[in-house]
């Protein structure tokens, strides 16, 4: 009876501990190197990596680089020590992050890179919207609405680009000027908003509406930046829609800027998707077992799993959010999660 | 030298940012296509707006002989406080008053008071406690800023209310009303500065802090006005800076606080403490202003232009030392 009573209590508390949430977090703790927390993407990838990844049994603990190389190094440095199930890296710097993904991976902890794609080393898997592709869906949109303006592809364009010593800016610069190469008709001014800084994005609006007042489109590589560009039309005595407005991510300001009529496109960085699939992915991971290149559905979005030099990735595309479609709840943007939760790849 | 050649000279010296800032006008109205037109000098003087009004501050206590670091964060402080009470969208409350143009004093004064009391936290820990003020205020620097961040959870708040946009929008003369803000700051400190007892003794206390105390000045209540003045005034320019950006994001004015001091400098304030004048403090705020303006039309690649700032601030430095060498050998 004794011996009965011991193992209903045992198979009772297993039950509890079953049915109890934090069931999900026994799978064990995973890193998230997030490489600021002054932009709203980064922060909302933060709880989104948080949410998708509790999902599927991981407990995720988030260090903050401030943007620092050398932070984000010593940070990775004291988590190989953790010794966690595996660290998602968003890397300050893609190439001076190497050696230390070299490390975690030397140490036994698998290495997944989000948002930010390091190629010069191997990595277990690379969860991206493609920062040089957002370019590319930047430059669809500046040809199309040039085209609704002059008729045809030609103008004048303000690229507002962020940090120059950012690789993340540099490559949307790279992927949106490759593109925009063979229409000789358009002008491209760029000029960089120093640290991200808005007040910056608004000085270099409002000075070059003055040297070029034929300015068609300002494309700003962030949402915050576009918020301060449109505070600058708005002094120059311009009405919405008069000189179009667009920029990158995809952050809710944008999509304010949208609704008012400001802004024609906000290119969006997939975050949510970008998210859950680590989540799906991440007990394959874990585990070190191959991940099948192919299609998969990510939230509903089609992406495409191959298999690179540095490691499994998965793209997933980009979209382009004009006022048609600014409401889809899908944006991240529009700050609602999905109500269905991910579940791992068998 | 005669006395009449030595008086222009003083006089030259003197006004010394004054002349470097027509020069540099007048070479990049030559040389840079589209600078010279009056569109792009009130931009110039607009782009002033924020940076003049935050090294006010910091010149107060420079030459009053401390350091305040902390500015360019209570600034930042003061444009989230700003954002989140009185913007519409993002992380912004959106808070109305009724009359609408209410809002204006109310967040003013809300602004003010939080940059005075990180002033007076700063004062106190200096003064009372004895501690070092570059270290008090690197400090301040930090928690302040990380305070932003936290208050914001890194999001922003946007669409500040328009009664508050009036200020950044409305132009008088072509120049929005927001300089005419930094100038009556300019004029109104320099007043101060020059005419009153407590101008007159913030020099003296800079000059020699013991020499001050035992002629009588009550050193540490001149020091404590010094620092809560500075707190309060950077958070005017972060008030300003939210209206000008018609909200805040968490890293509103980042890099500031440098290119304040530069134009401090630049501005004939010794850090030294006990040398300087406001109105050469507003010559080296334009003077920046008018490089960042020419920079920006200048059509530089990216990576070139932080290079350029540098070496032309550099530039103007190094033009002041000039001049602090020229005066000692006139003197």
């Amino acid at each position: 009876m004794r011996h009965l009573l011991k193992y209903g209590m045992v198979l009772l508390a297993g039950m509890a501990a079953l049915l109890h949430p934090a069931y999900a977090q026994d799978k064990g703790k995973v890193y998230y190197m997030v490489p600021t927390l002054i932009d709203e993407f980064q922060t909302g990838s933060v709880s989104a990596i948080e949410m998708f990844l509790k999902q599927v049994g991981y407990s995720v603990t988030t260090l903050n680089a401030d943007n620092k190389t050398d932070l984000q190094q010593s940070q990775m440095n004291d988590v190989i020590a953790l010794k966690p199930k595996a660290i998602i890296l968003a890397a300050v710097d893609f190439n001076a992050l190497a050696p230390s993904v070299e490390a975690a991976r030397a140490a036994g902890i698998p290495v997944v890179e989000f948002d930010r794609q390091i190629s010069s080393t191997m990595s277990d898997f690379t969860s991206v919207a493609g920062t040089v592709e957002i370019g590319y869906v930047a430059a669809e949109q500046v040809q199309r609405l040039l085209t609704e303006k002059n008729g045809s592809v030609k103008g004048k364009v303000l690229q507002v680009l962020g940090d120059p010593g950012d690789p993340y800016t540099l490559d949307i610069q790279k992927g949106f000027e490759e593109r925009m190469a063979k229409f000789p008709e358009v002008t491209i001014i760029s000029q960089p908003a120093m640290q991200w800084e808005a007040s910056n994005a608004g000085t270099i609006v409002s000075d070059q509406l003055l040297a070029n007042p034929d300015i068609d489109i300002v494309f700003s590589h962030a949402a915050h930046l576009s918020v301060a560009a449109v505070a600058s039309l708005e002094a120059a005595g311009k009405k919405p829609g008069e000189v179009y407005v667009m920029s990158s991510n995809g952050a809710p300001v944008a999509l304010d800027l949208i609704r008012q009529g400001w802004m024609q496109v906000e290119v969006e960085q997939p975050l949510y998707a970008q998210a859950a699939a680590i989540a799906m992915f991440m007990d394959k991971i874990v585990a070190k077992t191959k991940i099948e290149p192919g299609e998969y559905d990510v939230l509903g979005l089609k992406s495409t799993v191959t298999d690179e030099a540095w490691g499994p990735t998965i793209k997933i595309p980009g979209a382009a959010i004009t006022k048609d479609n600014v409401d889809d709840p899908s944006f991240w943007g529009n700050l609602k999660p999905p109500a269905t939760p991910v579940t791992s790849v068998p | 030298m005669p006395p009449r050649q030595r008086k222009v000279l003083e006089f030259v010296l003197d006004n010394l940012v004054w002349f470097m800032l027509l020069a540099v006008l007048a070479i990049f109205s030559a040389t840079i296509p589209n600078y010279f037109q009056p569109g792009i000098f009130a931009n110039v003087i607009e782009q002033s707006s924020v940076l003049g009004v935050m090294s006010i501050g910091l010149a107060l206590v420079i030459i009053a002989g401390h350091m305040d670091l902390s500015v360019e964060s209570v600034a930042a402080l003061s444009a989230m406080a700003t954002g989140i009470l009185f913007a519409s969208s993002g992380i912004g409350m959106g808070i109305t008053l009724t009359p609408g143009w209410l809002v204006v004093p109310v967040s003013l004064v809300i602004g003010l008071a939080v940059g005075a009391v990180i002033g007076a936290l700063n004062g106190y820990l200096v003064i009372k406690i004895k501690m070092n003020a570059f270290i008090v205020t690197l400090s301040s620097y930090i928690w302040v800023r990380g305070l932003v961040v936290a208050a914001s959870g890194g999001r922003s708040a946007q669409n500040l209310a328009p009664d508050l946009r009036f200020l950044g929008i409305q132009r008088f003369l072509g120049i929005p009303l927001t300089a005419y803000i930094a100038i009556l700051c300019f004029v109104g400190f320099s007043f101060m500065m020059a005419k009153t007892r407590f101008g007159r003794h913030l020099i003296m206390i800079g000059g020699n802090e013991a020499a001050a105390f035992r002629a009588g000045i009550k050193v540490d209540k001149v020091l404590m006005i010094a620092f809560v003045l500075s707190g309060a005034i950077a958070a005017l320019a972060g008030w300003i800076l939210a209206i000008r950006t018609s909200g805040a994001t968490a890293n509103l004015g980042t890099g500031l606080l440098f290119n304040a001091f530069a134009a401090v400098v630049i501005g004939g304030v010794s850090l030294k403490g006990g040398v300087g004048a406001l109105p050469g403090v507003y010559a080296g705020v334009l003077l920046l202003s008018s490089i960042n303006t020419a920079i920006n039309l200048m059509g530089l690649p990216a990576h070139y232009t932080q290079v350029i700032h540098g070496l032309l601030v550099l530039a103007a430095v190094l033009l002041d030392t000039l001049k602090q060498t020229i005066r000692k050998r006139l003197a």
